[in-house]
C-alpha cells in the first residue's frame, strides 16, 4: 500500500499561476485527475516528473521526498510517465523501445520481455514508424511497467484510439496496481474510461483542486457537475 | 603603453559589429532566421562597391548600389527560400543561411579570388586627433551610425505600422497572421532591411580593415556574439556586446604575447554570456501544455 | 536470438557495408588506373574526412546538433600527433590514439557550455570556435620537430617530419592502412549506434522529454555524443599528419569546416554511407574539378546552394537516395503501403 502527498503545490510561469496552493493524495490502486482544459492537469505531471518547478510545496511517496530528486533521476527512482502525444522513439524498435526504459531506470533487460507479453504486442521487432497508433500506446504502456515502478503518470493513455482499442488498453492499465505494484496516476477526458478504471479520482480546476474522493461519489457531486461535466457535454454532445 | 588608440580603434569595429548585428537580430526576431550568410552579403556589398569604383563610378553612386545590392541578395534569398524556411525549426534555418554564405563566399572568390583589395572611402581622408588617438571622419560615422540605427529600429518597431507588424511577428507567429498581418510582406521587408545593414557594414568594415572575400564573410562571428550578447532580444544590449567585443578584440591584440588570441574574443565573450544564461535557466524542457 | 539479430535490416546493411568497405580497402590500389598516382593519394585523402564527416552526420543525423568546427577538431588531432610524435617518437598507432582522446577533451570542452541551451547555441559556439581555431593554427603553426611548446623548428634547425607508420610506407600500403583504420572507426561508430548509447541518442533525438521521463540524462549523453565523434574526428587529424608527415595551416581555414557540413548533409546524414560521400564531395569534388580545369570556388557554389537544397527538403541526402533506389531494384513490384491510421 503505497501513498503519495503533494501537499501547497503552486507553479507559477511568469504571470500564469497553474497550479495554485494544491494539496492531493493518493491511495495505491488507479486514481484519476480530472478537470476542464487549462485546469492544471498536466502540470501536475510535470511537477511530479520534474519538468516544473513548483516555487512552493512539497511531494512525498511512502516518505520519500520526490522534489529532492533530478528529473532524469526519476526514472531510476521508479517513476514512469506517458505523454498524450505517445514518444515511441520512430527509428527504434518496439523492444529497443521498452529495452531504453529498463536501461535508464536500472532495471534488469530480461525483464523487457515480460513487459511487452504485459501489454500482448507481437513482432516486436518492428521499427516504432511501422507500428499503429494502438501498438505504440501499448509500447508507451511497457514502458511504464518495465522494472519496478512504483509510480505510473498516464497522460491521456487512449487518445486516438477507437472505442474497442480503449477497452482493451482499460483492462492493461487497471491490471498494472496488481502486476507491478505501482500507484497509478491517469488523466484522460474520457469519464467512460475514468470511471471505469478509477477508484478514486481527484478534480482540478483553474488551479485549484475543487473536489476529490471515491469517483462515484465525487463525479456526482453538483460542484463537479458545475465545473466540469457541463463542459464535458457540450464536448461530447 | 597608450592604450587609448587601441580603445578608439575598438569602439570603430564594435560600433559596425553592432551595426550588423541590429541587422542580424531584426531579422531573426521578425522571421525566425538566424542568418549566417550576413557577414557574406556585407562582403559581397563592399566588393560590388570596390569594382563599380574601379569602372570609374562615382563613389556616392557605387556605395548606394552596394547598399542596394546587400538589400536585393537577401531580399532574393528570403522570397526563394522563405516559404521552405518557414516550414522548419530555427536550427535548421540558420542551416540553410550557411549554404548562402558559403555560395556567395564561393562567388566572391571566383569572381574577385582572395587578394586582399583597400576601399578608402573619401571620409577616411580627413582625420583630426582626439586626446592622442588620430580619428576620421569614417570612424565618426560608424561609431553614429550605430547609434542611429538603434534608435531608429525602436522608434520604427515602435511607431510605423510595418514595426508593429515585426514586434507582433516576434512574439506570435500564428496569432499575427490570424489578426491579419501580411506575414510574407513583413517578412520580405526585414530580409531587404538587414541585407541593407549588411551592406553598409560590410562596406564599412572593408575600409576599416580589409577587403577580403572569406575574411568578411567569416566577421559574422563577432556580430553574432553582439546578439548572444543582446539575448536575442535586446537592441541595446547588441550595441553593448559590439562595443564590448571590438575593444576587448582591440585590446588583446596590443599586446604581441596575446595578440593571436585576439579572434577567440568572440568565444569567449559568447561563451561566458551563453553560461551565465544557462544558470538563470533551470528548466529548459519543453513539454505540451493543455 | 542471433538470428533474429541477422535478420534485423540495420544490421545487414551494417555487415554488407562492412564487407565492402575492407575490400575497396584493400582492393582499390590494384586496379588498374587508381594505383599510385595523384588519384590515389587524392582517394587516401577523401577516406580520411570521411571519418571527420561521420562525426558531424552521427551528431546531426543522431542527436540533431550541429557542429561547425570539425575541420578544426581535424587540425587539433593532426597539430597533437605531430607534437606528441616529435616528443616521444612512440608507434604512430600509440600517437593516434593520444591525438583522439586529446581531440575529444577539446571537443566536449567546448560543447559543454552550449549544450546546457538551444541547439542554436552550439552552432554558434562552434562557428565561433572554428574562426579561432584557423587563426590560432595559422599563428602557432604545425609542429615540425622545433623546441618548446608550440614545437616550430626556426632558423638554421631543420624541419623534421613525421615518417609513415611502419605498415603504410609506400603510396599503396599507406591507402590500405588508411582504408582499414576508416572502416575500423566507421564500424565502431556503427556499432555504438546499435547498442545502448545509440538507442540513447534516437530518444533524445526523438523529444527532450521523451527522452528526460525514460530516465536518460539528456546533458552527459549529449557531451558523450560529442566525445566520440571528436574522437574520430581526432584519428582523421592524425591520418591526416601521417599522410604526408606535416600539415599546412591554409588547409584548416573555417571555411572548410561549414563546406564539411555542407557536403555532409548532402551526402546523407541518417548513414555513414553518407558520411564516404560527403568526404569525396569535400575533398575529391575540388580536386576532380581543377584536373577538369574548372575553379575550385565554384565547389563552394554548388555545395553552398546543395545545402540549402538539402535542408530545406531531401532529409536523407544523397546515400537516402541511393538507399530508395536500392530498394526498388530489389522489390520491382513494392507492395503497396497498408492504410495506417496515424
Amino acid at each position: 500500500m503505497s501513498r503519495l502527498t503533494l501537499s501547497g503545490i503552486t507553479v507559477r510561469y511568469g504571470g500564469v499561476t497553474p497550479l495554485d496552493d494544491v494539496s492531493l493524495a493518493f491511495e495505491s490502486g488507479v486514481c484519476g485527475v480530472i478537470g476542464p482544459n487549462g485546469a492544471g492537469k498536466t502540470t501536475t505531471f510535470n511537477v511530479l516528473s520534474g519538468f516544473a518547478l513548483p516555487v512552493a510545496g512539497s511531494v512525498d511517496l511512502d516518505g520519500d521526498d520526490l522534489l529532492a530528486v533530478p528529473a532524469h533521476r526519476r526514472a531510476r527512482w521508479g517513476l514512469r510517465r506517458s505523454f498524450q502525444q505517445e514518444q515511441v522513439v520512430r527509428t527504434l524498435t518496439a523492444r529497443e523501445n521498452v529495452l531504453l526504459a529498463a536501461e535508464h531506470s536500472g532495471s534488469p533487460a530480461a525483464d523487457v520481455d515480460r513487459a511487452l507479453d504485459y501489454v500482448g504486442l507481437d513482432r516486436p521487432h518492428r521499427l516504432g514508424a511501422e507500428l499503429t497508433m494502438f501498438e505504440r500506446r501499448l509500447v508507451d504502456i511497457a514502458s511504464c511497467v518495465v522494472g519496478a515502478p512504483r509510480l505510473v503518470l498516464l497522460d491521456e493513455p487512449a487518445a486516438g484510439l477507437d472505442p474497442a482499442e480503449s477497452e482493451q488498453l482499460l483492462g492493461l492499465i487497471t491490471r498494472i496496481p496488481e502486476e507491478v505494484g505501482a500507484l497509478v496516476l491517469l488523466v484522460d477526458h474520457d469519464m467512460d474510461l475514468v470511471r471505469a478504471a478509477c477508484g478514486t479520482v481527484a478534480v482540478l480546476d483553474f488551479g485549484r483542486r475543487i473536489a476529490a474522493g471515491p469517483t462515484l461519489q465525487v463525479l456526482g457531486s453538483p460542484e463537479v457537475r458545475k465545473a466540469y461535466l457541463g463542459i464535458d457535454e457540450e464536448v461530447t454532445a | 603603453m597608450n592604450l587609448l588608440p587601441f580603445v578608439v580603434a575598438g569602439l570603430v569595429i564594435g560600433s559596425v559589429y553592432a551595426l550588423s548585428g541590429v541587422g542580424v537580430l531584426v531579422l531573426y526576431r521578425t522571421t525566425g532566421v538566424l542568418n549566417f550568410a550576413h557577414g557574406a552579403v556585407g562582403g559581397m556589398a563592399a566588393l560590388l562597391v570596390w569594382q563599380m569604383v574601379e569602372l570609374r563610378m562615382q563613389p556616392p553612386v557605387a556605395i548606394a548600389l552596394g547598399v542596394a545590392a546587400g538589400a536585393a541578395i537577401a531580399l532574393l534569398f528570403g522570397l526563394v527560400a522563405g516559404p521552405f524556411l518557414a516550414r522548419v525549426d530555427q536550427l535548421r534555418k540558420a542551416i540553410a543561411t550557411l549554404g548562402l554564405a558559403l555560395a556567395l563566399l564561393g562567388l566572391m572568390l571566383f569572381v574577385w579570388n582572395d587578394k586582399a583589395r583597400t576601399i578608402r572611402l573619401e571620409s577616411s581622408r580627413i582625420s583630426f586627433d582626439v586626446a592622442g588617438a588620430r580619428v576620421n571622419v569614417t570612424q565618426l560615422v560608424c561609431l553614429g551610425l550605430a547609434l542611429l540605427v538603434v534608435v531608429g529600429t525602436l522608434l520604427a518597431l515602435r511607431y510605423t505600422s510595418t514595426g508593429t507588424s515585426m514586434r507582433a511577428l516576434a512574439s506570435d507567429r500564428e496569432l499575427a497572421a490570424v489578426v491579419g498581418t501580411n506575414v510574407r510582406l513583413v517578412e520580405n521587408t526585414a530580409w531587404a532591411i538587414s541585407g541593407a545593414v549588411a551592406g553598409v557594414s560590410g562596406i564599412l568594415l572593408a575600409d576599416q580593415t580589409r577587403l577580403e572575400p572569406a575574411f568578411l564573410t567569416f566577421l559574422i562571428i563577432p556580430e553574432l556574439a553582439a546578439v548572444v550578447i543582446g539575448r536575442f532580444v535586446s537592441l541595446w544590449l547588441t550595441l553593448v556586446g559590439g562595443l564590448a567585443v571590438g575593444v576587448g578584440q582591440s585590446l588583446v591584440s596590443a599586446w604581441p604575447t596575446v595578440s593571436a588570441f585576439s579572434t577567440a574574443v568572440p568565444f569567449v565573450v559568447a561563451t561566458i554570456v551563453i553560461l551565465v544564461a544557462a544558470r538563470r535557466r533551470v528548466v529548459t524542457v519543453r513539454v505540451v501544455r493543455t | 536470438m542471433s538470428q533474429v539479430f541477422l535478420a534485423r535490416a540495420d544490421v545487414r546493411g551494417a555487415l554488407v557495408g562492412l564487407v565492402l568497405g575492407l575490400a575497396l580497402a584493400l582492393g582499390l590500389p590494384a586496379l588498374p588506373g587508381v594505383g599510385a598516382g595523384l588519384s590515389l593519394r587524392t582517394l587516401t585523402v577523401c577516406a580520411i574526412y570521411a571519418l571527420a564527416a561521420a562525426g558531424v552526420g552521427v551528431l546531426y543525423g543522431r542527436l540533431g546538433l550541429v557542429s561547425i568546427m570539425q575541420i578544426g577538431l581535424v587540425a587539433v588531432g593532426g597539430w597533437v600527433t605531430l607534437r606528441i610524435y616529435h616528443a616521444t617518437h612512440l608507434p604512430f598507432e600509440v600517437v593516434m590514439v593520444l591525438a583522439a582522446l586529446v581531440t575529444a577533451v577539446v571537443g566536449v570542452l567546448v560543447g559543454l557550455p552550449a549544450l546546457r541551451l538551444s541547439g542554436l547555441s552550439l552552432a554558434i559556439v562552434t562557428l565561433m570556435v572554428a574562426g579561432a581555431l584557423e587563426v590560432l593554427v595559422t599563428y602557432a603553426g604545425f609542429p615540425n620537430g622545433g623546441d618548446g611548446f608550440l614545437g616550430r623548428a626556426s632558423g638554421g634547425t631543420l624541419a623534421a617530419i613525421m615518417p609513415r607508420p611502419a605498415l603504410g610506407q609506400s603510396d599503396d600500403d599507406f591507402f590500405r592502412y588508411v582504408g582499414v583504420a576508416v572502416v575500423v572507426v566507421l564500424a565502431l561508430l556503427r556499432w555504438l549506434l546499435m547498442v545502448r548509447p545509440g538507442r540513447t541518442w534516437a530518444a533524445i533525438r526523438q523529444g527532450e522529454a521523451g527522452a528526460v521521463s525514460l530516465g536518460v540524462n539528456t546533458v552527459a549523453h549529449r557531451l558523450f555524443a560529442l566525445a566520440v565523434t571528436s574522437a574520430v574526428t581526432g584519428v582523421a587529424g592524425a591520418l591526416l599528419a601521417a599522410s604526408s608527415g606535416i600539415l599546412d595551416p591554409a588547409s584548416f581555414k573555417a571555411q572548410q569546416s561549414v563546406l564539411l557540413f555542407a557536403t555532409v548533409l548532402i551526402g546523407g546524414v541518417f548513414s555513414l554511407l553518407g558520411a564516404v560521400i560527403g568526404g569525396l564531395l569535400f575533398y575529391g569534388l575540388p580536386q576532380l574539378l581543377s584536373t577538369v580545369g574548372v575553379d575550385g570556388n565554384l565547389v563552394f557554389v554548388v555545395l553552398g546552394l546543395g545545402l540549402v537544397q538539402a535542408i530545406t527538403t531531401t532529409q536523407a541526402g544523397i546515400a537516402g537516395q541511393l538507399g530508395g533506389l536500392w530498394r526498388r531494384l530489389r522489390q520491382p513490384r513494392p507492395r503497396r503501403p497498408r492504410e495506417v491510421t496515424a
